[in-house]
């Protein structure tokens, strides 16, 4: 039996689909599909060979190296005593706004994204310094749990974030320019969550009161306190705008900032090991997945399928930014059934070459995509962050959870319309670096 | 969905018959993989702190910088590869397969760890003879001209044990198949949301529960 090109790669497709559904792990799915579909095009030798060398050709790569430092960076941050002290210096500068403790949530999440970039991992943390806060200051469970929930998924945005790297080496752009991208889309996106706090309790003044009576000499002694942070930010962020050192040796200068601040805080062995082992295993969970997804990818190349995807989208009769909020509500429903990794990986490679004719910038799109992809942890029916701030707080039930991130979903759905109304919210930063 | 933390191998599931020793035993090298892994992990950060501070103080920065990390990167990339396999930590949909009961359950988990010891089979021996040209040809880094083949072992040698693994799974299943009624040993146990996000929230806030004993 002969197939023509095209129907190889529509029938690798629906089988990597089938794969992936019936629960088949996404590197396998991605290698087997990718490797039958060559073989079957090209001949077995000539198929399994290119496929044998996949894994270590695009692994060893320099640019890849940034991943573990970044990650790095996140686990030791939960040693240096960061979470604590960032949430009290928000508080204190912030807290005399109407629902001032939420807004003071939402940039301590904003501020702690800047050490990590693990969503779930953001709101567990905060569920526990600052939920409590919250409810002893008589705020509605609702707020106090919704804000922690969407505020987590600030972390990916902000640099150091893992997934934009990803991004960055699916397409081939430049890892820095995105990293640069991720911050004013970032600090944009906590803004709009601030506003509809205040804006929801100045309708509703019951949910959340201001918190006055700080001194002006008490805000300016919390400080010192989110000294991590803010290293963290200027290394990366000066590293990168004034390419001093590349993303990897400007993550390895702030995983080891932190890792002597962790020290200094009493990190014990025992706890330093854990980290790395945590590291160890996130880091070769997403190699394993960006080389399987390739093999998939080499593939698909030969069959013709993104230039014929690129080809049919581009001859729609519908304007650019109608087709981009089509693909962008696409991606909101797949990423209610998959996490936002996974789904990047298997979808890009069809998807970008299609937007990119479209006339889009691929900075601009990694951001949104990743934006798209965050909204849904805090979505029904997986909404992981949601569940994960019901578990540190078994006293919220979950259904009240999901209350209280609605206005944050329609916050970010403002803020996905404000990145697509003005792109330069996105592109300005990295342009800069260009120029 | 994403990185579920999954049941570890203990001293204690290491005396539950030959599926529980053979789990523990494959366990071990696993771990003395993934410690090396972060060795490395840790060794990177290192040698970055060290190349920034030469180059911009010094003026001297290491040299073949970069061919160095992209040879030690197989170790990370891959060394941890059959460790977060037992773990069930690769990532994968669980929709379904977490509504699947008993001997269906299993049956499904068989299969799919069927089609990953042909593929991890292939990239084994692959990985290999890619590892076996480099060596013959002298395949060296462009800059500092290190020799490639090293690099490229890790490859096969942590597939060859991620292979192991799966065989140990395969077992583990097919055991589970034939009387589903036995308790999972030797394969990780598909958790829900809800018993995902505690095992998430245990993971950041274990961390930071234990620093200075709070």
């Amino acid at each position: 039996m002969e197939f023509s090109n095209e129907t190889l790669g529509i029938l690798g497709f629906v089988s990597l689909l089938v794969l992936v559904v019936i629960g088949v792990r996404i590197y396998i799915a991605a290698a087997i599909v990718g490797l039958v579909g060559l073989i079957a095009m090209i001949g077995w030798d000539a198929g399994a060979g290119i496929v044998g060398t996949i894994p270590h050709s695009k692994s060893a790569s320099y640019t890849l190296s940034v991943l573990p430092m970044f990650i790095l960076i996140g686990y030791l941050a939960f040693h240096a005593g960061i979470t604590d002290a960032v949430f009290d210096a928000a508080r204190k500068w912030f807290g005399w706004l109407p629902g001032g403790l939420a807004v003071a949530s939402v940039f301590a999440t904003a501020g702690f994204a800047a050490v990590s970039g693990a969503s779930t991992a953001t709101a567990a943390v905060f569920s526990r310094v600052a939920i409590p806060e919250m409810l002893k200051s008589g705020y509605h469970p609702k707020l106090a749990a919704g804000v922690v929930a969407a505020g987590g998924t600030l972390a990916t945005l902000i640099p150091p974030s893992a997934i934009l790297v990803i991004y960055a080496i699916i397409v081939e752009e430049s890892v820095g320019q995105l990293l640069l991208a991720g911050f004013i889309p970032g600090i944009v996106s906590a803004l709009v969550y601030a506003g509809i706090i205040i804006t929801w309790s100045i309708i509703d003044p019951t949910i959340g009161r201001p918190i006055r009576g700080y001194t002006w000499g008490e805000r300016v002694k919390s400080v010192p306190g989110t000294f991590p942070v803010i290293a963290v930010i200027v290394i990366i962020f000066s590293a990168v705008y004034y390419g001093w050192a590349t993303p990897t040796e400007a993550g390895a200068l702030g995983a080891f900032v932190v890792f002597v601040l962790a020290l200094a805080k009493g990190m014990k062995w025992d706890n330093l090991k854990d980290a790395l082992l945590e590291t160890a295993k996130l880091t070769v969970m997403i190699f394993t997945l960006i080389w399987g997804v390739l093999i998939f990818v080499r593939f698909l190349g030969f069959t013709g399928v993104p230039a014929e995807f690129t080809e049919w989208i581009t001859s729609l009769d519908y304007p650019p930014v109608v087709i981009m909020i089509f693909i962008l509500l696409g991606y909101a429903v797949l990423g209610m059934f998959m996490d936002a990794i996974g789904m990047m990986l298997l979808t890009l490679p069809v998807v970008y070459p299609a937007v990119i004719a479209l006339g889009y910038d691929p900075i601009w799109f990694g951001i949104v995509v990743v934006k798209m992809a965050e909204v849904c942890l805090v979505t029904p029916p997986i909404g992981l962050n949601c569940f994960v701030v019901n578990a540190v707080r078994p006293d919220i039930p979950l259904t009240q959870v999901f209350r209280g991130v609605g206005p944050f979903v329609v916050a970010d759905f403002i803020t996905v319309g404000l990145f697509l109304a003005f792109p330069w919210i996105i592109t300005w930063l990295p342009q800069q670096v260009l120029g | 969905m994403a990185h579920a933390l999954g049941n570890r191998p203990t001293r204690q599931s290491a005396r539950e018959g030959f599926i529980g020793w053979l789990d523990y035993f494959v366990w071990q090298i696993e771990r003395a993989f993934t410690l090396l892994s972060s060795l490395f992990i840790f060794g990177l950060m290192m040698i970055g702190v060290i190349q920034v501070f030469g180059r911009k103080l010094f003026d001297a920065p290491i040299f073949g910088y970069i061919d160095m990390v992209e040879l030690a990167m197989t170790t990370f990339a891959f060394l941890a590869i059959s460790y977060t396999e037992r773990l069930g930590g690769h990532v994968r949909m669980e929709l379904l397969v977490g509504k699947l009961k008993g001997r269906v359950q299993w049956a499904a988990e068989f299969a799919s760890v069927i089609v990953a010891l042909f593929v991890v089979a292939i990239l084994i021996y692959y990985g290999w003879t890619h590892t076996v040209r480099a060596y013959e040809f002298g395949d060296s880094t462009i800059d500092a001209e290190y020799p490639m083949w090293p690099s490229k072992l890790v490859v096969p040698i942590a597939f060859s044990l991620l292979w192991i693994r799966l065989l140990v799974m395969a077992y583990g299943y097919a055991r589970l198949f034939a009387d589903p009624a036995r308790t999972p040993i030797g394969v990780p146990v598909v958790e829900n949301v809800a018993e995902q996000a505690k095992a998430e929230a245990a993971e950041a806030l274990g961390a930071d529960a234990r620093e200075g004993g709070r």
